[in-house]
């Protein structure tokens, strides 16, 4: 690893659009290692666009992305070895095993095959995926895809890991797992980036928060700094705006 | 309730259109196909009523019309796909009875564009009947039955189709058996041909082949107006019946399954493999290359959308030994053919993976890698393929002079394709069908960019080979058996070649288009 300035990710400048629309339009943005940082925002706000610019799978039309002091767009292979992704709406190999699956990720990354075994034990165990290990992932409901991407995203030990709605359709006990392993993660050095748009579970969980709308971003710090005293349910809807206060339309009411 | 659907339907039909030129470009062309080849059709229906008598009449309207309704049973399997913009499990949410259901997807499929010109089509064979007034008059009616009867028969080989299946391996079983008997389906008529009376020409053969067609349910509604112009009303009435038993017939069973698929849709079907059985990937290295070689490898045997493409390689010289027989060049040469399928097979893999391939993107995988893995997949497959069926090709016809050449030439040929697909499924992605989805389902745009590319990627393919193939021929004809064997020489070492350049360069290529592909990939409409 180069210089490290303590900094897992430092985005400058960051650029996309999609013909007419702006998507992203100049987010900078720093997460320091070890740090659990949530991204927050509307529906459309950007999110899923700056976390594929950040690992590598969608070209910025301009700006900087440095993973650890390594230039994501400059030296993909040595930047995206350091990074653990789950992509939100996108398939799987849905035709391999849970185990194979993450078997062929573990093997992409070039581990060694006898740590391979031990490793993907460890997390079918952890995602409780194991009764479902020999069954064809395009069989597994929507909560198990999401917990076996998450396991093909932890399997190569990052030191960040991005996650997009990591526990959307995921139990609530597989998703308390799953926190305690993120956390100590963490703890050990290790960072995470989560966009969600679950307030309660962003508050809860991470300890830096940045939130986006229309491509920008409006608020960026530790989660008691952005949320200054308010919930981050409230502050986010005072700073995103478009609330309304209203029983709904006079024909839905059934009384 | 039924203007409704129809609204919506072309409104989603026009929403496609305006969201890509190329889909419009491939839209406008297959209109214009459609629209020569009808007006084709109709020239040839009034020459036809012009200069010839009842006789010729009545064939041409019985085996044509029976051919029709056969292609709406089976021609969505191989080319366009069933339109699937309206189709009962969209329906289903809404109130909306199973007789409204079917009438709603009957009037869709009468008015798309196979519906609108297969009704002209049919109207069409009026001017047959034009000289005999009565007969005319009749076919009217006759031809909106057997129109009926092709597209009730297409919704319900559909529903039929999904209901069936009851899961994954069931639809991918019954697409490949179809496609299968498809491809078979020219024997199969010209030995049925040959059966009917040998001594007979041909005219006589389809006459008598007609005659019996016309008491089927394919053949019975287009008879009627021929029987009605001869004065055989006993028939005609006969005939009449059989059509409209048919489409009750038909009409009920779309209605079982239909209801059947609708309260109990398709279930998961819990394939289970053992734990700890990893298949290919417990056996290939560790690292980029052993990765996507293994799971190149597991999508060449278990992906339907790859073994389907395989499965038509041995029926090629079946096919070609019952057009010319197995003394003709042709079937001795049918191993360059299946060559050329198998070169092509792979021209756009990353188009297969679908968005799956950000796994692949995200890993960091060289592209290098990748292509290296990719071509051992399909060659660990394709090249003995390629041996054993011109082994097998040469050991029937009993020229084993020719077999070197015939071996260097094929051999050759894959191996260009390995090399050229190498660069160009890192170019090119297109819309493909999912992993799992109905053989039946078209995917909208396809098909225009498909036949492009596909013919330039041949192109580069045969100019690769083109030494290795010129050599080979000359010696197959002259039966000059050094030159064989020199083919087989320089078959192999350009082959080789042309794979070593294709995988550097398309690993360069990978390495910087691969954010791009992906971003194209999630841009396909699904």
């Amino acid at each position: 690893m180069p210089e490290d300035d303590g900094l897992a990710v430092a985005i400058s400048g960051l650029h996309k659009r999609f013909g007419e629309k702006i998507a992203v339009d100049g987010i900078d943005l720093q997460v320091p290692s070890g740090s659990f940082y949530g991204l927050v925002g509307p529906n459309g706000a950007g999110k899923t666009t700056t976390l594929s610019m950040v690992t590598g799978l969608l070209r910025p039309d301009a700006g900087r992305v440095l993973i650890h002091g390594v230039d994501m767009w400059r030296d993909p292979l040595a930047a995206k070895s350091l990074v653990g992704v789950l992509s939100d709406g996108v398939r799987l190999f849905d035709r391999l095993t849970g185990e194979q699956l993450i078997t062929y990720t573990a093997m992409m990354f070039g581990l060694p095959r006898e740590e391979i075994a031990a490793r993907t034990a460890d997390l079918l165990a952890l995602m409780d995926l194991r009764e479902a290990a020999g069954t064809i992932v395009a069989d597994y409901s929507a909560g198990m895809t999401k917990k076996v991407a998450l396991a093909c995203a932890l399997v190569h030990a990052p030191h960040l890991l991005v996650l997009d709605e990591p526990f959307e359709s995921v139990d609530p006990v597989s998703a308390a797992n799953i926190e305690d392993v993120l956390r100590s993660y963490t703890a050990s050095g290790g960072t995470v980036i989560v966009s969600s748009h679950s307030m309660d579970l962003v508050q809860r969980m991470c300890d830096h928060v940045a939130v986006i709308a229309a491509g920008s971003v409006l608020a960026a710090g530790t989660v008691d700094e952005v949320r200054a005293g308010e919930t981050l349910q409230d502050r986010f809807v005072s700073l995103v705006g478009g609330r309304h206060v209203s029983e709904g339309p006079q024909w839905l009411r059934q009384s | 309730m039924v203007a409704t659907v129809l609204k919506l339907r072309y409104r989603v039909l026009g929403n496609t259109l305006s969201r890509s030129v190329w889909q419009l470009i491939g839209f406008i062309a297959g209109a214009l196909w459609a629209a020569s080849v009808l007006g084709m059709l109709v020239i040839g229906l009034v020459a036809l009523s012009i200069f010839q008598g009842l006789e010729v009449a009545r064939v041409v309207s019985v085996l044509g019309g029976a051919l029709l309704v056969l292609g709406w049973i089976i021609a969505p399997v191989l080319v366009a796909g069933i339109d699937t913009t309206v189709d009962a499990p969209r329906l289903a949410p809404f109130p909306l009875s199973t007789r409204q259901i079917m009438l709603v997807l009957t009037a869709t499929g009468l008015t798309g564009i196979p519906g609108i010109a297969t009704g002209i089509a049919a109207l069409a064979t009026i001017v047959l009947w034009l000289r005999w007034p009565i007969a005319a008059v009749i076919a009217l009616p006759c031809i909106a039955l057997g129109v009926l009867t092709c597209v009730v028969a297409t919704r319900c080989m559909a529903t039929l189709s999904a209901g069936l299946g009851q899961g994954r391996r069931g639809r991918e079983v019954i697409g490949t058996v179809v496609l299968a008997l498809l491809i078979l389906s020219g024997p199969i008529v010209t030995s049925v041909l040959s059966l009917v009376d040998r001594g007979a020409d041909l005219g006589v053969r389809f006459a008598q082949i007609a005659a019996a067609v016309s008491w089927t349910p394919l053949g019975a509604a287009w008879a009627v107006p021929g029987d009605v112009a001869a004065g055989e009303w006993l028939t005609a009435l006969l005939k009449l019946l059989i059509a409209l038993a048919t489409v009750a017939l038909i009409w009920v069973m779309w209605r079982r399954a239909l209801e059947a698929s609708i309260t109990s849709p398709p279930r998961r079907s819990a394939a289970k493999a053992r734990a700890g059985s990893l298949g290919w990937f417990g056996r290939m290295p560790s690292g980029g290359v052993g990765a996507t070689w293994a799971r190149s490898l597991t999508s060449w045997l278990h992906d339907p959308r790859y073994s389907r493409q395989l499965l038509i390689v041995p029926l090629l010289p079946i096919v070609f030994a019952f057009a010319g027989g197995i003394d003709g060049g042709l079937f001795l040469l049918s191993p360059l053919l299946i060559a050329l399928m198998l070169a092509i097979v792979g021209y756009t893999d990353i188009s297969y993976d679908g968005t799956a391939f950000t796994a692949v993107l995200a890993a960091g995988v060289r592209g290098r890698a990748d292509r290296l893995g990719r071509t051992l997949g399909a060659a660990v497959i394709g090249i003995p393929i390629t041996i054993v069926l011109t082994i097998v090709v040469v050991a029937v016809t009993g020229r084993w002079e020719t077999l070197p050449a015939l071996l260097g030439g094929a051999l050759g040929i894959v191996l260009a394709g390995y090399g050229v697909s190498a660069v160009s499924s890192a170019l090119i992605v297109m819309p493909v069908a999912g992993p799992g989805d109905s053989p039946f389902k078209s995917v909208p745009g396809q098909s225009f960019l498909t036949s492009l590319s596909v013919f330039a990627v041949w192109g580069v393919c045969i100019v690769v080979s083109a030494p290795t193939l010129v050599i080979a021929l000359i010696s197959v004809f002259t039966g000059q058996m050094l030159l064989g064997w020199i083919a087989l020489a320089v078959g192999l070492v350009v082959g080789v070649a042309a794979v070593v350049v294709g995988i550097v360069v398309g690993g360069r290529t990978l390495d910087r288009t691969g954010p791009d592909l992906l971003a194209r990939m999630k841009a396909f409409p699904r």
